[in-house]
């Protein structure tokens, strides 16, 4: 019996060993999964999107009755918007044109926001709230690579954390901490815009915790923040939220600004994987 | 072929873990509370006490390899749900020989069984600093819903799955005995 129980220690004691090499082990910085792994994540990915399809086509009748409901006025709003953005369509191309034609005088055909949009759909969720992450159904083999930017329509919704062959992890902006920073501007109409990093989320306020690079700033409420392109990893120009309120932070150096999230991560099935056109004509060129 | 079952089974609650939060209401997803699926514990915890013998540990093996999937597939940290849910099953399995097998007793493991799982889950994130939230925190909103979520997980799948788990576990070790 003794000798059972002590079996019994030390199976618990290896298993506890073996935790342990295993949480260091994925707990390094690591560029890219093993093999093992993005095979198991493709399978299940795989038999996801099967279980996946009759699970939507259901949810989507009942959203379906939800948006019927409100359409005569969704319709009446829509056609109001409709006519201005007919104004602003000239507007922007007028100045697209401008652009290219100041970019072919600079002989600089690259810029920093062009992106080629892999297009993507939401498998399935982590269901470990910790983990703030959904998996979709691109990977590797559609050009996914891990550090990518993530977007809906509406705006920014995270990163790639990693990429298998035929499915991939996006980190979701909730789950963003001090080691992702993304660089950004908050652009305003009157006054100048501001640079800042966006340094991870607030859980209790539900977003983004903006720093700013500069001490004095006057910044409105409700002002657009967006990507600004700097750092190489995510393009110029990516929506990600309306500042909600500034605050000088703990040591009254610089100031805290609160960042509301403008993409509903919760609802959405559609993602566009954001692929960094400059920074692929580098590889080639290296 | 019927051996085949119980790992299959496993799986496909593995996988409708994921895919859960579309069936399930938005509200009840997105709210402030934190509702983790252990449908994989779940299904463990009734094969330890319908299918497995006293002398037998496949749920705790079913435990090590699923335990291994959920990290690898849900979460970027891995060896937890491996270290967590067969240790688990075995104290289960450990309870069970104490007690008569009926539903009560079934019920109340369960609870146990996910009670403690969610509970060292949640000590070995805070530990490798996954997550920050405090113990009253984490009692109030993940702990409690989880529960109340995964009990009614189990009155769904307790009257489907217990006549088919005695029926295996009978064939299945009268056979091995026979040969």
């Amino acid at each position: 019996m003794s000798f059972f129980r002590r079996t019994r220690l030390f199976i618990i004691l290896i298993g506890f060993i073996v935790l342990v090499a295993f949480i260091g082990f994925s707990l390094r910085d690591r560029d890219d999964l093993t093999t093992a792994e993005e095979f198991l994540k493709d399978s299940v990915g795989w038999l996801q999107g099967i279980v996946h399809r009759p699970a939507q086509f259901t949810s989507n009748i009942f959203s379906n009755i939800d948006d019927i409901k409100n359409t005569y006025e969704e319709n009446q709003l829509l056609k109001q918007r409709l006519a201005e953005n007919k104004s602003l369509l000239y507007e922007i191309q007028e100045l697209k044109q401008d652009n290219e034609e100041l970019r072919s005088i600079l002989e600089k055909a690259e810029s920093i926001s062009d992106y080629e949009p892999i297009q993507a759909s939401v498998r399935s969720q982590s269901p470990e709230p910790f983990f703030k992450e959904v998996t979709i159904n691109k990977g590797k083999q559609d050009g996914v690579r891990a550090n990518m930017a993530v977007i809906t329509g509406e705006g920014m919704i995270g990163k790639i954390q990693s990429a298998a062959e035929f499915s991939s992890t996006v980190q979701l902006l909730r789950g963003f901490d001090g080691s992702n920073r993304i660089s950004v501007t908050v652009s305003q109409e009157d006054k100048e815009d501001e640079a800042g990093f966006i340094i991870g989320y607030d859980e209790e306020k539900e977003a983004l915790m903006l720093k700013l690079n500069s001490y004095d700033s006057e910044i409105e409420d409700g002002a657009l923040v967006v990507s600004s392109g700097m750092g190489g990893v995510f393009p110029r120009g990516l929506e990600i939220g309306t500042i909600e309120e500034v605050t000088p932070d703990k040591y009254g150096l610089t100031q805290m600004a609160y960042v509301t999230p403008a993409a509903d991560v919760d609802s959405m099935d559609h993602v566009i994987v954001v692929n960094l056109l400059a920074d692929q004509q580098e590889e080639g060129e290296e | 072929m019927k051996r085949f079952y119980l790992p299959l089974f496993l799986l496909f609650f593995l996988i409708i873990e994921g895919v859960a939060q579309d069936f399930l209401p938005n509200s009840l997803v997105t709210g402030q509370w934190m509702v983790v699926a252990h449908w994989v514990l779940i299904y463990l915890v009734l094969i330890s006490v319908f299918y497995d013998l006293e002398y037998t540990y496949l749920s705790v093996m079913y435990g090590i390899v699923f335990g291994l999937m959920i990290d690898v597939v849900y979460t970027s940290v891995l060896g937890v749900y491996m270290f967590i849910y067969p240790l688990v099953v075995y104290a289960v399995h450990g309870m069970k020989k104490m007690l008569h097998t009926n539903f009560f007793v079934a019920l109340l493991l369960t609870v146990i069984a996910v009670g403690l799982a969610d509970t060292g889950v949640y000590i070995v994130y805070s530990f490798i600093g996954i997550t920050g939230i405090s113990w009253q925190e984490f009692l109030y909103i993940r702990l409690i819903p989880t529960l109340l979520a995964n009990l009614i997980f189990f009155l769904l799948i307790y009257p489907l799955t217990k006549r088919k788990l005695v029926e295996w576990s009978k064939e299945r070790f009268s056979n091995s005995n026979n040969l």
